[in-house]
């Protein structure tokens, strides 16, 4: 009786574990993982990801981890319970990952990164790298050059927690720092954000009204800070962005924001598509594990060709 | 009992303790150091040995290199060119200039001067003479070195700044700043495949103005 009673829960245990862990197994899955589409480059990838898959006859399970390792972790374990026959990542941290791209390798699902690395070679099967450096120094070589290689400027940092802000913030200053002239009265976080990005911007422009440029780590706050220099009638203030997006492609048009350089985020998404498709039916894996992909320099002359984070021929 | 067990509890810490090893912290610090990514040792580590030798080797006439990227762009690709392989980066080229200064743009820290080869007084390509020098084209041209060995894209960047901080502190700097317009240019270098309606810009790794 006694027995009978535990067999009956183990089993009732495992039906639970069963369809909890597998609610819905595909044949022929691919996950694609990234941050937030809040931000429009992100949706980008998994937009282009999601419709390279399903041209080549995939299922597709699209999720967000916000940034979080942990989440990144649950993710993981989902797309493998879920029998992934591939793993599409934007990753949220070049350490944090490294395990959770390993612990899909363990489990036989390969990872196939965009947009970000990780620390490590031979995790991951293949690793399309946005050069974020390459982007951030052709922007600050164009914003030196708009700002006449001298005057008072304003850095917005994104959030700190992420490696890109860092790496475009390096990206910048490697350049901007051999002109002596160039002076860096304020520098901020605001978070990636457009809401934030226009607050800070009111504040530094208060403090320090004798401004003549901004530089961004991303477009949102770019857009935030052109709308709080515009608002406080400011429209000789140069500001340089970064990512290419379609708003900051029509501030240029508009002779508000002077530039900003985009990365190819529908592109690679849809490369790294290809490559999962090559390497579970073929088995090949790309000659090189990394490849970088430099960035474009978007401003009056060519953002009339831009649309969606690609630009036309 | 409880002896004999205290003792068997001494001997398994011995036992572990045999498979540690001291090291000294000075050490460690200098072995880590030693390690310790260092791209301008890198860059002029290799300088006489490698980078120098590779260029003069692979490097073709402004001219031959220019017309060949016109008629067969596969071809000037192959014969001069380099690029990360798999990446977006533009083709860089390996190309000896021989021509005029035509005009000096000396004011900007990313100073350069406009050379004219073929002779209609016109400008042909723009030569960087620093301190500030744009793009990392040094490092894109060399078939020897690979984003793959390297860390991450800070690295890699890094590495491709030495070039410029090298070429910098010993060619360019020795350069005189005034009366260049008319000088005859001698150099060595490398340049990206230009934009369309673009000059080419170079960056010599050697440098003769005079005469």
């Amino acid at each position: 009786m006694k027995l009978t009673r535990r067999l009956t829960l183990v089993a009732f245990g495992a039906a639970l574990a069963a369809t909890t862990a597998m609610p819905a197994f595909a044949a022929n899955l691919i996950a694609i993982i990234t941050p937030s589409h809040d931000n429009p480059f992100f949706k980008a990838e998994a937009v282009g990801a999601e419709k390279k898959a399903k041209e080549l006859g995939y299922e597709t399970l699209v999720l967000v981890h916000d940034d979080d390792g942990n989440k990144q972790s649950q993710l993981i374990d989902t797309a493998i319970g879920r029998g992934a026959k591939a793993i599409i990542l934007d990753n949220a941290g070049s350490e944090v990952s490294i395990a959770a791209v390993q612990k899909a390798k363990d489990a036989g699902v390969p990872s196939f990164l965009i947009d970000r690395e990780i620390n490590a070679t031979g995790v991951a099967v293949s690793q399309i790298v946005s050069n974020n450096y390459q982007g951030a120094q052709l922007g600050a070589e164009e914003f030196v050059k708009l700002m006449g290689e001298k005057g008072n400027y304003v850095e917005l940092l994104g959030r700190e927690a992420d490696l890109n802000a860092g790496i475009r913030s390096k990206g910048y200053h490697d350049v901007i720092d051999d002109y002596p002239q160039m002076k860096m009265v304020s520098q901020q976080s605001a978070n990636w954000s457009q809401t934030e990005g226009y607050s800070k911007m009111e504040t530094i422009l208060q403090a320090n009204p004798n401004i003549q440029g901004v530089i961004a780590g991303n477009d949102t706050m770019a857009m935030g800070a052109i709308a709080a220099l515009q608002a406080a009638g400011r429209k000789d203030v140069i500001v340089v962005g970064f990512d290419g997006s379609n708003d900051v492609r029509d501030s240029i048009l508009s002779g508000g924001i002077k530039a900003t350089v985009m990365q190819p985020a529908y592109a690679q998404a849809q490369l790294a598509v290809e490559q999962a498709h090559a390497f579970i039916t073929t088995g090949k894996k790309p000659a090189d594990e990394k490849r970088l992909m430099d960035c474009i320099l978007i401003n009056a002359a060519n953002a009339k060709k831009l649309e969606t984070f690609a630009l036309s021929q | 009992m409880l002896q004999m067990r205290a003792a068997a509890v001494f001997f398994a810490l011995c036992a572990a303790m045999t498979g540690c090893k001291f090291v000294k912290t000075a050490d460690q610090q200098a072995q880590a150091a030693a390690q310790a990514f260092d791209p301008d040792r890198l860059v002029s580590g290799s300088w006489e040995s490698k980078v120098l030798p590779y260029l003069k080797e692979r490097a073709g006439s402004f001219e031959e290199v220019t017309a060949l990227i016109a008629s067969n762009p596969d071809a000037a690709a192959q014969k001069f060119g380099h690029k990360e392989r798999g990446g977006t980066a533009p083709w860089t080229y390996a190309a000896t200039v021989k021509g005029r200064i035509v005009t000096a743009e000396t004011q900007s820290r990313a100073a350069y001067v406009e050379v004219d080869i073929n002779g209609d007084g016109k400008p042909d390509l723009r030569v960087a003479i620093g301190p500030a020098i744009r793009g990392t084209a040094l490092r894109d041209s060399l078939g020897f070195v690979n984003f793959n060995e390297f860390k991450n894209q800070i690295d890699w960047a890094q590495y491709g700044k030495s070039f410029n901080t090298y070429v910098n502190a010993n060619v360019l700097e020795r350069l005189p700043r005034d009366g260049l317009v008319g000088k005859r240019l001698d150099a060595l270098g490398a340049f990206p495949q230009p934009s369309s309606g673009e000059l080419p810009q170079f960056v010599p790794v050697t440098i003769t103005v005079g005469g």
